[in-house]
């Protein structure tokens, strides 16, 4: 596709690498979710490969950093996490509504429970601080 | 009416938010060294942020993204982080400039040691940061910062020759008792403190936190191509009270109170106590948007929910930061560092990381694909190259004038 076209939208042809990897995530509150931190990808049944899902977070950023501190990332990463053999944060294709300047999911961020650091900050660090819920 | 109302407090704001402690401290140390033979620089880097700034405001108004939002897909993962680290570490150095210089400016005003103060001061920035509104942030220490419109009328109070002040700045002359390399040393940090990093990281991130659509790209042009020269104006100020008072009485800048001393001279009392004013304003503001622009670039390059026009609990890890931040700028000012050397380096320091907070503005102002019809036109783009090419220059200089000239010694 040419640069002039209008942003990808889902179902139609799109260059993943530009249009996908590394934008932002939002979901339909216009809350941020995450970066596109990599793409998984599964080959159908016409041999063609397609995006299937996005991951997020640093078990799916640390191996594109590549070397040692891609290596240290993702280290870093399974040791913190809860689980023993833990999975970056997935998002299935399917729940992706719009792609322009933000790639927009139809899922709420609370409801795909994909960022644990932040749920941890929240609940022992700033969620415990006075005017902590106090809004603008 | 309300429309100029808002456009008169976009320009002030602009105006009084403009200066930092390192825009200060450099144009009096320069000032009282060097005269207006450096004059010059100040225009070319108030010209260059006002270019920079004028595109990252349009990328924030027209893709709705801050221009670090976007750093990442273009660079790429592993130069984005790099970049990242590299723009972070002298965001915070200008972070903890800044809240020492808050802490010397009680210090003047109350006689009480200023490292007293650091972690009251520390503790008042992360206070603000957490409760307070942005826009209340924005208007109420850029319009407190116009005190510093006190410079200015020490100026005129003192009564120069201005054929000669005039003379002076439009014809640059090293002055014979400094070496070149000293007198090329303190171009860079004053380009350093006129294009400080953190300056767009923050307009473009408060663009988003106001929710600029296209509609408000006047208002912002306003405010950058009216407010920011007028602030430039006012670093030229305090360089020109320093070239009057400070230069003819062979006093050197080593701290604020030296800084304040042409008012003091000039207007006496009162006058510096609104020196004393706008110093505290200036500092406190440019602590918060240093602060905030910490946050703003980690959260940006990882996709956190950042930003204040959120909960703190809906962007707890941005909050993480900010908190962490204003630890470490305490305890590294409880080292007993001193805030004003700081600040020398911090312009210095800004200066080597200009390329890599401006290259990638010009790359995203120019994509079609964020910008649509709203891409960098020819002026922007010719201006942008020119300054980009200038500022590689400057950052490959600044390191080697360091050592060479021992830090301007």
């Amino acid at each position: 596709m040419t640069p002039n076209d209008t942003p990808a939208a889902p179902g139609r042809q799109y260059d993943a690498v530009l249009h996908l990897l590394d934008r932002q995530i939002v979901d339909p509150d216009d809350l941020l979710i995450a970066k596109v931190d990599d793409l998984e990808l599964t080959r159908r049944d016409d041999g063609r490969w397609a995006v299937s899902a996005i991951l997020t977070g640093p078990g799916a950023l640390g191996p594109r950093l590549h070397g040692r501190l891609g290596e240290w990332v993702g280290a870093v990463w399974r040791r913190l996490h809860p689980d023993a053999d833990p999975a970056p944060g997935r998002i299935p294709i399917s729940d992706v509504i719009d792609i322009d300047s933000a790639v927009t999911v139809a899922r709420h961020r609370d409801a795909l429970q994909i960022d644990g650091l932040e749920i941890w900050v929240r609940e022992h660090v700033v969620g415990r601080l006075p005017g902590s819920r106090h809004a603008e | 009416m309300k429309k100029v109302f808002s456009i008169a407090l976009g320009v002030l704001t602009a105006i009084g938010g403009f200066v930092d402690i390192g825009d200060m401290v450099t144009n009096s140390l320069v000032g009282a060294r060097f005269g207006l033979s450096l004059a010059w620089v100040v225009v070319v880097g108030v010209l260059g942020i006002c270019v920079f700034a004028e595109m990252s405001g349009r990328v924030a108004a027209v893709s709705g993204r801050a221009t670090f939002d976007l750093v990442r897909e273009r660079l790429g993962p592993r130069v984005g982080l790099a970049n990242l680290l590299a723009s972070m570490a002298v965001t915070l150095l200008t972070f903890v400039a800044e809240i020492g210089g808050v802490a010397l400016a009680l210090e003047l005003a109350t006689s009480v040691n200023y490292l007293l103060w650091i972690p009251l001061v520390a503790a008042a920035v992360w206070l603000v940061l957490w409760r307070t509104k942005f826009s209340i942030i924005e208007n109420v220490f850029g319009l407190l910062g116009l005190a510093l419109v006190v410079f200015a009328v020490a100026v005129w109070q003192l009564g120069p020759d201005w054929g000669m002040l005039w003379h002076d700045a439009t014809h640059p002359t090293k002055p014979g008792t400094e070496g070149l390399p000293t007198y090329l040393y303190y171009a860079v940090a004053l380009f350093g403190a006129a294009m400080t990093p953190y300056e767009v990281f923050f307009f473009s991130s408060g663009g988003v936190e106001e929710r600029w659509r296209e509609s408000d790209l006047t208002t912002m042009r306003n405010n950058v191509f009216v407010g920011f020269p007028l602030g430039g104006l006012l670093s030229l100020a305090i360089a020109a009270t320093a070239a009057l008072v400070l230069l003819p009485a062979g006093i050197q800048v080593d701290t604020l109170g030296q800084v304040g001393l042409p008012v003091a001279v000039a207007l006496g009392k009162l006058g510096l106590a609104v020196a004393l004013l706008g110093f505290f304003a200036a500092t406190f503001g440019a602590a918060c948007e240093t602060g905030l622009s910490v946050g703003y670039s980690i959260a940006q390059y990882f996709g956190w929910q950042w930003g204040k026009y959120v909960r703190p609990r809906q962007a707890a890890r941005f909050h993480l930061v900010l908190l962490l931040s204003a630890v470490i700028a305490a305890a590294v000012l409880l080292t007993t560092i001193d805030p004003i050397k700081v600040t020398e380096y911090s312009v210095v320091f800004s200066a080597v990381a200009l390329p890599l907070t401006y290259f990638p503005i010009l790359v995203v102002a120019n994509d079609p694909d964020y910008m649509g019809n709203r891409v960098n036109g020819r002026l922007a783009n010719a201006l942008g190259t020119v300054y980009l090419v200038l500022i590689l220059i400057v950052a490959l200089a600044a390191i080697p004038l360091m050592i060479a000239t021992k830090a301007g010694m």
